[in-house]
Order: C-alpha cells, then structure tokens, then sequence
C-alpha cells in the first residue's frame, strides 16, 4: 500500500495504488481532489482554517501531525511513502515521521518504509520550496539515513518536467509508471519464463528495505556496445543522478532464449566497481529487443545533496541581488531643518536698490491646545476673572 | 458658596472637562460647537456610544451653569459661562484631567 502525504504526495499515491492509496492532507478541499479509499484530515490549529492547506509552511505540517500521529505511523510500516520536500503538509509530515524511525532502536527489514520524495527544481520553482528542501535534507532525511532504519529512498525531481514543459498530470503519471517498471521485477520472474538467476518477493522486499538512495532506469540493451556507456546514457531523467552503487538489481529481459548469455557483460560491468548485483533473466516474447531493468543503491549523503541544492540556490540568490542592484535607484538624503526653513519663509528677502520691500507673509494664529494654555484661552475670552 | 462651588467641581468628570475644553477652545478660534460635534468629539475619544449620554453630560453642566446653551440656527450651541471658565481653571490647575484632541476643532482649524 502506498500512502501520499500533502498534495503531490497524494496524487502520486493515488496513480501508484489506483485509488487505492491512503493520503494525508492538512486541507479537506485537498483531500477531496484525490481518489484515494482511506482520506486522514490532520487538524490544525492555522487560524487559516482547514481548507486552506499548510501554505508551504513546514511547521503548520509538524503540528498537524500530531492529531494523526499513531494512526500514521502504524500505517506507513513495510508501506510506500510519497511527499514533496518542498511544500508545508509533506515536508511537515513527513520529517517527523522520519525523526520518529531514526528514533526508534530497530526496525525490522519488513517493516522498513520506502519514501518517495519529490524534489523543486531550483530554477523554476519558489525559493521557500528549495529552503524547506534543504531543512528537509539536512535534518530528517539525514538522521533516518544515519539510523539505517528506513528502506529505500527515491529522489524524485521535477527538472524534466520544467526543461521538457509536461503538464504535471503527465509527469506524475511518467514517474509512477517509472517507478512501476522498478516494483515489477519479481511479478516478471514470477510470470515469465526465467532463463537464469531469480529475484523472488523476497529478495525484492528485502532489497527495498536497506537504507540507501535508489536510482532505477530501464532501457533497451544492445549488446555490441558497452552496458556502462548505456546505463549512463539511460539515467532516469526523473531521478536526481546517482552516485557510485553499493548495491544493484536488474532485471533483462529477453525476447529470444538464446539471448540469455547477454546477462554476462552486465554482470562484469558491476564487478568491475565491486558490486554482486541480485539479478535474473527471463523470456519475454512480447518484446522485440532486449530490455533491462536496472536499479542502483547508493549512499550519498544528504549533506552532499545538499549543498548541490544550496550552490544552486545561491546561484539563482545571486541573480536576484544583481538583478535588484541593478532596479535600484539611490534617492539623496534632502536635509531639512524646519527651524531654518521657518526662519527662511518669515525673513523678508534683502531688498534690491530702488525696490520696494516685500512684507512678511502673516503668520496664522495658532490657538492654544496644552492644558496650561487653557487659562490664556478663557482670559483672552474674558471670562476668567 | 465658595465651598458649594468647589464641591461642584469636585464631582465633574473627565467628559465634563473635556467639553468644557473644547467649547472654550472653539469660542477662542470664533466657531460655533454644538451638542452633535460634542457627541463626535466623545465618540472618538470612546468616552461614550451614544448621542443621550453626550447629551446628559451636557444638560449636568447646563444645570450647574457652567455653560450656556443657545439656540442659533436650529442648533444647540454650547458657551462656557464665567462659573465653567472658573471651574476649568480649577480642573487645569489641579491637574485632575489631561486635555484631549476635538476632531471637530482640528478639521476646522
């Protein structure tokens, strides 16, 4: 089960599970936008009301959570999260829930949650997203990392949804059907006739729970070129990149049996770079050239990720001030001294040969206010004695 | 007499003085102050909401001959008498109350 937390969270639970989904909004009104067959409203105490959302206020999230905090954190045991970094109820949410399993002594591999968090893309999205993202990176997602207690973290980012112009509706259902691509290896070794090694449910949940970032990608493989030039060239462009592996999976598949042996030039690719990847080989005769299915873990660490975040944002902070230099304009301090200026308008200008003076201008009477005053006001009234 | 004067003043309030502030004030700038600026000047002060109160002040002060009420086109215009400028003096020097701003005087200024 797959559960959405805040408003792209949800959409991208709800696509994964097909309704199916459990979401968490702070706002009814986004909840009610998305089909899901278990809706938790977190209350808040925003005067902004519960319609409104949390407004990318992270901390509006944080206390959200603690109206729903058992029920959620039971749910999202051995189940897939999905939240933005960057918008208030997901961030919000989410970072507790993972404080809450860095906190814990031990979790089992079982019971170990797979997030899925989608990240701004620093060039076009506002900067509070890319702030909260970074807050989000540097404490929660680090901690759990840290704790080893959570299962496999997906990177998501919406930099092709940006450079390419996809609506988002498309590119939410892109990232699900990428991201099912990677859930379907042991349904395939189930289904398919398998020609060689095998990844059973088990194996396959057991490679979900570790802790590391997973980058997965499927493309179809030509044989007379290497498999590393073309795992580079076939990054899932809606995953941030990945680092080196510790650990991989993949999945070929094939349309003709005899192409099983393919499998070899893959697996020296990985062994040259250390890793003994799970893998397996099945027959698929709906296909036409052979596809495989690779998934990469690796650990870099969130303080790296986030000061990738942090150059680009300075970046584009560095623009804004240039830019804010550039449309500002200096106004010059103007002294005035009112005595001066009153001295000024009541002294008659120096008189010229032959000119007549000007007289002064008349000064109004300016009645008495202070409480002192009031005796010259009532004698100048003649009615004080 | 002199000791009933002086408890009379004793038992003036704050919006006692004030009206006998701004209508001394008003007369020293030649305009006219009725009962309605009065109630606006109290009103926006938020000494009191509604018109009868105002009115009731007023009408103390009327009584105590510490003004006059004239009826100059058809409007009750309020004049400090002798007794009020004394009275006023005595609330200034004593200090009892400070003076406030009559949002009808400062428009009229």
């Amino acid at each position: 089960m797959s559960i959405g937390i805040g408003g792209a969270g949800s959409k991208l639970a709800s696509l994964l599970d097909h309704g199916n989904a459990t979401i968490v909004n702070v706002s009814e009104i986004e909840l009610s936008k998305v089909e899901a067959s278990n809706k938790i409203l977190a209350v808040t105490h925003s005067s902004r009301g519960q319609f409104k959302g949390s407004g990318r206020n992270p901390e509006v999230g944080k206390t959200a959570f603690v109206s729903i905090s058992d029920e959620l954190y039971s749910l999202v045991k051995g189940n897939t999260v999905f939240s933005s970094t960057g918008g208030g109820t997901g961030n919000g949410i989410s970072s507790i829930i993972l404080k809450k399993i860095a906190e814990a002594d031990s979790v089992h591999l079982l019971d170990r949650t797979m997030f899925g968090l989608l990240l701004p893309y620093v060039n076009r999205e506002s900067s509070e997203f890319v702030e909260n993202t970074i807050q989000f990176l540097l404490d929660p997602v680090s901690s759990a990392i840290d704790s080893g207690n959570t299962g496999n973290m997906v990177l998501f980012s919406n930099k092709l949804k940006f450079e390419a112009r996809i609506a988002e509706a498309d590119y939410n259902h892109m990232m699900i059907r990428s991201l099912q691509n990677f859930l379907d290896i042991p349904y395939k070794g189930e289904s398919l006739q398998l020609l060689d090694g095998h990844i059973d449910h088990e194996d396959f949940n057991v490679y979900k729970s570790k802790p590391y970032f997973n980058h997965f990608t499927q493309f179809f493989y030509d044989t007379n070129r290497p498999f590393g030039d073309q795992l580079r060239e076939n990054f899932n462009q809606l995953l941030l990149p990945p680092e080196r592996s510790i650990e991989a999976m993949f999945l070929l598949e094939v349309p003709h049996i005899e192409q099983a042996p393919m499998l070899y030039n893959i697996l020296d690719y990985f062994a040259e770079d250390d890793v003994t990847p799970a893998y397996g080989v099945v027959h698929n005769p709906n296909i036409e050239q052979p596809t495989v299915t690779v998934s990469l873990l690796y650990s870099r660490k969130p303080r790296e990720l986030v000061d990738d975040f942090k150059q680009m944002a300075d970046k584009l902070t560095r623009k804004k001030i240039k830019k804010s230099i550039e449309q500002f304009v200096k106004l010059e301090a103007t002294p005035f001294d009112i005595q001066s200026e009153v001295k000024q308008m009541t002294t008659p200008p120096p008189v010229q040969e032959g000119e007549a003076p000007i007289p002064p201008p008349e000064v109004e009477k300016v009645a008495a206010t202070e409480g002192n005053d009031v005796f010259s006001v009532l004698k100048r009234l003649r009615k004080l004695k | 007499m002199e000791k009933l004067f002086e408890q009379q003043v004793k038992r003036l309030q704050e919006h006692h003085f004030l009206i006998l502030y701004w209508a001394a004030l008003a007369e020293d700038k030649g305009l006219r102050y009725n009962i309605t600026n009065a109630f606006d000047d109290l009103k926006f002060q938020g000494v009191t909401r509604t018109k009868q109160t105002a009115v009731a002040y007023i009408e103390a002060l009327d009584v105590l001959n510490f003004i006059e009420l004239k009826d100059e086109s058809n409007r009750k215009n309020i004049y400090i008498t002798e007794y009020g400028a004394e009275a006023l003096a005595m609330l200034v020097s004593h200090k009892n109350f400070k003076t406030r701003k009559s949002g009808y005087l400062e428009v009229s200024r």
